[in-house]
């Protein structure tokens, strides 16, 4: 363990060097090549380790000291956190890049497009950014021919990986805390891309491979969606209709939540006599009573034991409102005869 | 006016390489790939990136000429915006020779050594475009997930390309929905779509299996039609060994594309004239390997495409022995192939051979493996037969010239026939070792026929006489033990060997040394006995590589025949020896 610490903090110096020092002026390939080899490194050590809450606690304050040491020695340090670690090799790239004083030569290496790409180069430096590029823009030259889909082939690949951290964050720290703390992360971090997480989240649900692992990811992920009132109102807006049925039909849980919302966006409406029609009272959701009516239909099509149990629910809470079958007087019974037209 | 600067400092240039026209219409290409994002922008960049590829290179080729960025800049006002949008656009960076031309161009531009601002903002820029171009990313949300579920970026793309990849392969393997309406949409019509955006993915391993699934679905209806920029791209990389393309695929990429089949066909014809020294294991391993025995079972228009390719070979150049050979050993590759597939294809031979004389189709074809060894001399007997009548009848009206071109095609058909089954040849030369005077006619006329076709000046007559005096000699050397070797017969045999007057219609050497050497290894004359003989004759004609070809060539049929294992030792031992023996003598 403590020659592991010591190889860590290694790569944090190595990563600091690389994104601010003049020192890689003297770089070489073999340097190069080292250097990526410690970062293939550290994501391995990252893998390895990462769902494991002693060890990683161990490598965190091990970070921590080196980043301490790293900001004395280097004005605007950036610090590394272990979750960092995963990325090793990119955070050492894009320090390199932005380091002006990293040779010509290196670059050169780096942009190379070697003739022969065979698997067996793997390991070396050679034409690194050029591979990069090379599949960023094949995925932009077929991304139009794909044409539209509930769910775009990136949220789906997303979705996929996003179960694979879930899976292996449930199988080995057993505490439920540490990947909800995880799942509330990458929320945040999309702060600005709501829509696109919600897409992510209804590919991850909708994934196909049942193992034991990905069914408690998914049951997690479940759990956690319903906790989160407004994300989960959010994504039941914002997703298409055919989505929110599939993922009605593989999730009962799922199929709860979703029927929850709705019967909560009809509570909230108010019938507007100006416009002589049911409008939502609460400011942020804008779901119109057609629309509800819609998500009602769509969810019954799908699930059509589901609308027996419904309607009774709905019924009941017509008569508690009085059971007038005149408009405008009680949503629910307006949502009855509009589902029953 | 600003428009016309470049113009005018291009035409100060002495370099008359770059066109200013040409240049123009370059930039004004590269402006219109950038402003626009429609599917017909998209299909115009994939169509010029052959003709960019070029220009690139010749870009380059003018930079590596001038001494310093500013002064490129001064020839070349334009450069730096005409490569600046052509990183930006992905049809360009996606394919591999674009992509390293544009690289090369933009290291064009960078001064190791900076003397001025401009340089010094030059060197920025491109340092700029290149961190972007590999770190950046225009979709936002993509890179807030990666960076917080803590994904590299470059497993992510590769995934995210993979998973495109297995969309489309899936929606390409859809059947047909247009029911042959042709104003009907159906599926088909992406696929001139997605061919078109794969031109700059042909080397891109990654995008293989769409590749292969765009060539190997079938025809399903008038519109699944390929870009045939696809096929020469993809023809291209093949050729250049740049693709990695599985087997299957290429075999697809031959049916769709003539000149990859031609080309590969050519190469293995170039191989065998080139590397003589090549030995008949390695010519067929070399076969196998090229895949085309397989593809010619599978398709039989691809087999009926190499066919022709070797006829028009053979007809200008009917005595060439290695490409008889190799039409050979590529017939028997194929009609192994062709067994291996039996239960899965039925076509028909008479498709497959459709010139050749239906006659002697099953007769040639059958293997000598497949008949019993006693059998072999009758039904080599009823060849020869036949293939005379077929010769006699065919010439024997020459002299009224109409129809005659026709005649001297049927004649040629089943000699190529016999080219491909030279099995049968290799047989009869065998035999006539055992043979005696009175029953080697027939096999003595095959093996004439096999090596002079074309009955020129009505010779084979005497050509038949001379092999026949040859077989005499040799019969004699070898059935007749005489000590010492007979001076003056072992001469007359140096000389019909080395005899070079076309006027003497003499036979080919190589048919009196094919007798010769067949002598020396079946004969039961003692080893050190023929030896001598062999060597005496190769040595005085000068014949030393064609008799060790011959001696090769004889060594892989021991093991088809039906030959005892006990006299099948006695001949590999004989085969060594005398190849020991022309080793030391070279």
């Amino acid at each position: 363990m403590e020659a592991v610490l010591k190889n860590l903090a290694s790569t944090a110096e190595l990563l600091a060097v690389a994104t601010q020092s003049g020192a890689v002026e003297q770089w070489d390939k073999q340097t190069l090549t080292r250097a990526f080899q410690w970062a293939r490194y550290c994501e391995h050590v990252f893998n390895r380790f990462h769902n494991n809450p002693a060890t990683r606690r161990i490598m965190e304050k091990q970070l921590q000291l080196t980043n301490q040491s790293l900001r004395a020695a280097f004005p605007g340090y950036t610090e590394i956190s272990f979750s960092d670690l995963s990325r090793c090799q990119h955070l050492l790239l894009v320090g390199l890049l932005n380091n002006p004083d990293l040779p010509s030569s290196i670059l050169k290496i780096l942009f190379d497009s070697p003739v022969n790409t065979k698997k067996s180069e793997y390991q070396d430096v050679t034409g690194f950014c050029s591979h990069i590029i090379q599949c960023k823009s094949a995925c932009k030259v077929l991304s139009p021919l794909t044409g539209v889909s509930a769910i775009g082939a990136d949220a789906e690949v997303q979705g996929v990986m996003l179960m694979e951290r879930l899976g292996a964050l449930l199988s080995q720290s057993g505490k439920a805390s540490q990947t909800e703390h995880f799942l509330d992360s990458v929320l945040q971090g999309c702060e600005g891309e709501a829509e696109h997480f919600c897409q992510v989240i209804a590919a991850a649900l909708l994934t196909t491979k049942t193992s034991a692992a990905q069914t408690a990811a998914q049951d997690f992920l479940l759990d956690w969606l319903q906790n989160k009132h407004s994300e989960l109102q959010h994504l039941c807006s914002a997703l298409h209709t055919t989505l929110l049925t599939d993922l009605a039909k593989k999730h009962l849980k799922f199929r709860d939540a979703y029927c929850g919302v709705l019967k909560k966006w009809t509570s909230d409406m108010e019938y507007s006599i100006n416009d002589g029609e049911w409008v939502q009272t609460s400011t942020n959701q804008t779901v119109s009573f057609k629309r509800l009516t819609e998500h009602f239909l769509a969810l019954f099509e799908a699930c059509p034991a589901q609308r027996e149990d419904v309607e009774k629910e709905l019924n009941a809470l017509k008569i508690s409102d009085g059971d007038f079958d005149v408009r405008g007087l009680s949503v629910w019974g307006d949502l009855l005869s509009a589902l029953n037209k | 006016m600003s428009q016309l600067q470049p113009v005018i400092q291009l035409q100060s240039m002495a370099e008359p390489l770059l066109n200013i026209q040409e240049m123009q219409f370059w930039l004004d290409k590269a402006v219109a790939w950038g402003q626009a994002d429609s599917p017909d922008t998209q299909g115009d960049t994939c169509l010029h990136l052959n003709r960019l590829r070029d220009l690139l290179q010749q870009l380059l080729t003018n930079m590596n000429n001038t001494s310093s960025t500013i002064e490129t800049m001064k020839t070349l006002p334009f450069l730096g915006q005409f490569l600046g949008r052509l990183c930006w656009n992905p049809y360009v960076t996606a394919d591999a020779t674009s992509r390293r031309l544009l690289f090369q161009c933009l290291w064009g531009l960078y001064s190791e050594h900076p003397g001025n601002a401009v340089e010094r903002k030059a060197n920025q820029w491109i340092r700029k475009v290149l961190c972007q171009l590999a770190t950046e990313d225009d979709d936002a949300a993509a890179q807030a997930v990666m960076k917080h579920m803590g994904v590299p970026p470059k497993e992510y793309y590769l995934k995210l390309l993979r998973k495109r990849v297995a969309l489309l392969q899936e929606n390409i393997g859809k059947s047909c929905n247009s029911l042959g309406d042709i104003n009907q949409r159906c599926s088909c019509d992406s696929i001139l779509a997605t061919s078109e955006a794969c031109v700059p993915l042909v080397t891109c391993p990654e995008a293989a299996p769409l590749i292969g699934v765009l060539l190997q679905q079938p025809a399903k209806c008038a519109r699944a039609s390929l870009s045939e920029d696809f096929l020469d791209a993809l023809s291209s990389a093949y050729s250049s060994q740049c693709s990695s393309l599985e087997e299957q695929t290429v075999i697809s990429l031959w049916y769709h594309n003539l000149s990859s089949l031609e080309e590969a066909v050519l190469s293995q014809l170039e191989d065998v004239v080139t590397n003589k020294g090549s030995t008949p294991q390695r010519l067929e391993e070399q076969l196998a390997q090229s895949l085309l025995p397989k593809a010619c079972a599978q398709h039989c228009s691809i087999y009926l495409v190499v066919k022709d390719i070797f006829r028009s070979i053979l007809k200008q150049a009917e005595g060439v022995e290695p490409v008889k050979h190799l039409i050979q050993t590529f017939t028997s590759c194929f009609l192994r192939e062709l067994a291996l597939l039996q239960h899965q294809t039925s076509v028909s031979l008479k498709a497959l051979f459709p010139e050749s004389p239906q006659s002697l189709l099953l007769p040639l074809l059958t293997l000598p493996s497949e008949m019993p060894q006693e059998a072999w001399r009758r039904h080599l007997n009823w060849l020869s037969g036949s293939l005379q009548r077929l010769t006699e009848e065919e010439e024997g009206g020459d002299r009224d010239s109409s129809g005659s071109t026709k005649r001297h095609h049927k004649v040629f058909e089943a000699w190529f026939l016999l080219v491909q089954c030279g099995h049968w040849v290799q047989v009869a030369v065998q035999l006539l070792v055992t043979s005696e005077p009175e029953d080697c006619g027939p096999l003595l006329w095959l093996l004439t026929f096999y090596h002079h076709p074309t009955n020129q000046w009505h010779h084979r007559e005497l050509q038949l006489v001379h092999a026949r005096e040859a077989w005499d000699h040799l019969h004699s050397f070898f059935l007749i033990s005489a000590h010492p070797l007979p001076v003056d017969c072992l001469q007359s045999l140096v000389s019909l060997l080395s005899s070079t007057q076309p006027q003497q219609p003499s036979p080919s050497p190589l048919l009196i040394l094919n007798l010769l050497v067949n002598f020396a290894v079946f004969s039961q004359h003692s080893l050190s006995a023929s030896t001598q003989i062999l060597q005496a004759v190769v040595d005085q004609s000068g014949l030393v590589d064609e008799a060790a070809c011959v001696l090769s060539s004889l060594q892989p049929r021991l093991n088809e025949g039906s030959r005892s294992s006990d006299d099948c030792n006695r001949v590999h031992l004989r085969i060594t020896a005398l190849q020991n023996t022309l080793i030391h003598s070279v």
